[in-house]
């Protein structure tokens, strides 16, 4: 296990190393760099070229990826084209906020969606399992910024129950039950889109599971019907969706810029969007790693809970994961 | 006369299927009697496991239902108790073993939690109790260092091993019915052979009355003490196993039988072969079942269904030839069974 976990980071760091690579070539092939952004009507094009110069950005490539990395290995994240602001300060509260936006909608989609899914599988085709699909073929149908905006003026708009967007309202920052409130709407619309993927995994899986041989087995031995779903079956049935919540880390920190902006939530994902508009390199870059930082742990974690679940696996043999 | 343990009167079962009912077993008679073996062979698709999972009534989770008829055992109707009571009868007095073991075992708890939970189930014992009766059962099936192997998952274990697991877990209980459902299909040939003899040594241990299904007449010559040869859904013939074997009347029963590869066929040409396939249980033929690939179909089989004509003291097939003279066969070839029990034609 301490072999198997010795490996898997020092691939990761590879793997990210890659990553960083990639990302900085993209970002530098966009067309239109920050001297542009920053070339106002008065600036003179002279005037662009000496401040580019101050920044670094007419070095060739590799040497600003070089820079870049350097810092990064020193603990620096860089600072802001535009006013110089560190990175971290501006990144690191939005983090928090999407962590806390998406966790929510993350933990009640489990909530949800695996028991409901398993009971399901157990009525196939009853009024609760037709419920479910249509919520998940609505979930997948509908555009998730479309949904917010309707939430929006129905539930604040007309009715006025719960507020329009931001995460508090003015003047009561870190009141708990205001951000409650300010949650519920964006957490809909996010549960709502990965309800419809959790819901049909967990039935089709338990589905796949109540037709195994061994459940049957389980039933001949005059096991109660309960006990062959709760105790046979549902363990093996969590055997994939483990696989799916390791795959799903990632979407915690970049699944939501589009239901971020909708609901002016001042997280990740909007500020990628804002940044990426003004070319800001340091903070895309940062994001963008952070990113895979989190695609690398949750493949880790699911590998890591597929062998405390499933005794077929064993990790440190190497390969087999 | 032995007293019988389990009576199948004029049983069907089948399966809803977009709304028409499929009979995979068409009011089928059979009984067992206590420490008898009774083996159910036919090819693939002629209702045997059907006929298990009815027994069992497991049949109504796999979509299934017993439609007329009843199974009596020990003098009760099992067909018309609910599942509760099923419950205390399953893995308890009738047990079941199954076709692969590899898949019949769940492959996240370790065999000696699997063999434990009957027990714990059906004879309130304490998981430590429980577990060392496990390890007791893996010994007494013939697995090297029970203490270890209890503690190991289905994965670490070979497909005898399994099978021998799937053993202790219809064991467990002492079951006075078990019913084996192609228990060695899924083995190398060596390994059936001693699953076999274990069922056998098994039994004389216990007294329990064996249903082993089958579609190999060699395993069928080996341990049953009756034979019930079932085609599509329906009984052909029915006897003690040596009048199933020196005397083979059935049609059906007789192809079975010189389908055995014997040592003798060096071509492909010497394999014999029932012509066609087993007609699907909603496209069943008019008349006799079996004619379509009868060698010896007449009128009267395409007309009408036959009943069993008996043919000897325990010995009946459901087949027109015997209309006429009912003691003899006119059909048998010449079928001897060795000393090994091995089969020649």
């Amino acid at each position: 296990m301490g072999e198997y976990l010795v490996r898997r980071i020092l691939q990761s760091v590879v793997v990210l190393f890659l990553i960083s690579v990639f990302t900085f070539g993209l970002i530098h092939a966009a067309p239109g760099g920050p001297t542009q952004i920053f070339l106002s009507p008065g600036l003179s094009v002279e005037a662009g070229k000496i401040k580019a110069h101050e920044l670094g950005l007419d070095q060739p490539i590799p040497v600003q990826y070089l820079q870049w990395m350097g810092n990064i290995l020193s603990g620096d994240l860089g600072s802001t084209f535009k006013n110089n602001i560190p990175v971290g300060d501006i990144l690191w509260p939005t983090v928090k906020n999407t962590l806390i936006l998406m966790g929510a909608a993350w933990i009640l989609t489990l909530i949800i969606a695996i028991p409901w899914g398993i009971y399901n599988s157990t009525k196939e085709y009853g009024l609760s399992d037709q419920t479910a699909s249509f919520i998940s073929y609505t979930g997948f149908a509908m555009p998730a910024f479309w949904f917010g905006i309707i939430l929006q003026s129905y539930f604040s708009l007309k009715l006025d129950w719960l507020p329009l967007s931001d995460m508090y309202t003015m003047g009561k920052e870190g009141n708990i039950s205001d951000l409650f409130m300010h949650l519920i709407l964006p957490v809909s619309v996010l549960s709502l889109g990965m309800l419809a993927g959790y819901l049909k995994y967990a039935r089709s899986s338990m589905l796949e599971v109540l037709e195994q041989d061994y459940i049957r087995t389980a039933r001949a031995k005059g096991v109660k019907e309960n006990k062959v779903v709760f105790r046979h079956a549902l363990r093996n049935a969590l055997i994939p969706l483990i696989t799916l919540f390791g795959l799903d880390l990632p979407i915690l920190v970049g699944g939501a810029a589009l239901t971020e902006a909708v609901f002016n939530w001042p997280g990740m994902g909007r500020l990628f969007v804002e940044m990426a508009n003004s070319r800001e390199y340091s903070v895309l870059m940062a994001i963008t790693l952070l990113g895979a930082v989190f695609v690398v742990v949750g493949n880790l974690i699911a590998d890591i809970l597929y062998a405390v679940v499933d005794p077929r696996v064993q990790l440190s043999k190497g390969g087999k994961s | 006369m032995a007293r019988k343990i389990l009576e199948v009167n004029e049983m069907s079962a089948g399966f809803f299927v977009n709304k028409e009912i499929l009979k995979a077993t068409d009011r089928i008679s059979f009984s067992v009697e206590e420490g008898q073996t009774l083996c159910i062979v036919g090819e693939s698709g002629s209702g045997k496991s059907v006929t298990s999972l009815a027994v069992m009534r497991i049949i109504d989770y796999a979509g299934g239902m017993i439609l007329e008829g009843d199974i009596k055992f020990n003098g009760e109707v099992l067909s018309e108790k609910d599942q509760d009571e099923m419950r205390s009868i399953r893995g308890n007095q009738i047990a079941m073993i199954f076709q692969d073991p590899m898949s019949s075992l769940n492959p996240v708890f370790t065999v000696g939690e699997q063999i434990a939970e009957s027990l714990r189930l059906h004879q309130r014992k304490s998981p430590k109790d429980a577990m060392k009766m496990a390890i007791d059962l893996l010994r007494e099936v013939g697995i090297p260092s029970p203490e270890v192997r209890a503690r190991q998952y289905p994965h670490e274990l070979s497909g005898g091993m399994c099978q021998r697991v799937v053993i202790a877990i219809a064991l467990a209980c002492r079951p006075e019915l078990l019913i084996a459902d192609e228990p060695t299909t899924a083995l190398d040939v060596t390994v059936q052979a001693q699953i076999l003899d274990l069922l056998q040594q098994l039994q004389r241990e216990t007294g329990m009355s064996i249903v082993l299904i089958t579609h190999d007449m060699g395993v069928a010559a080996e341990v049953a003490d009756r034979i019930v040869v079932m085609y599509a859904g329906g009984i052909m013939e029915e006897g003690s196993v040596e009048e199933i074997f020196s005397k083979p009347s059935h049609p059906y029963t007789v192809g079975l039988l010189k389908s055995i590869p014997g040592f003798e066929a060096k071509t492909e040409e010497d394999l014999y072969t029932i012509k066609g396939n087993i007609p699907r249980i909603n496209q069943l033929p008019g008349g006799c079942r079996f004619h379509p690939r009868c060698p010896h179909a007449m009128d009267i089989c395409r007309r009408e269904e036959p009943g069993f004509f008996q043919l000897g003291n325990d010995h009946k097939a459901a087949c027109w030839l015997f209309e006429e003279h009912s003691d003899e066969s006119p059909l048998s070839p010449r079928i001897n069974i060795g000393s090994q029990g091995e089969v020649t034609v």
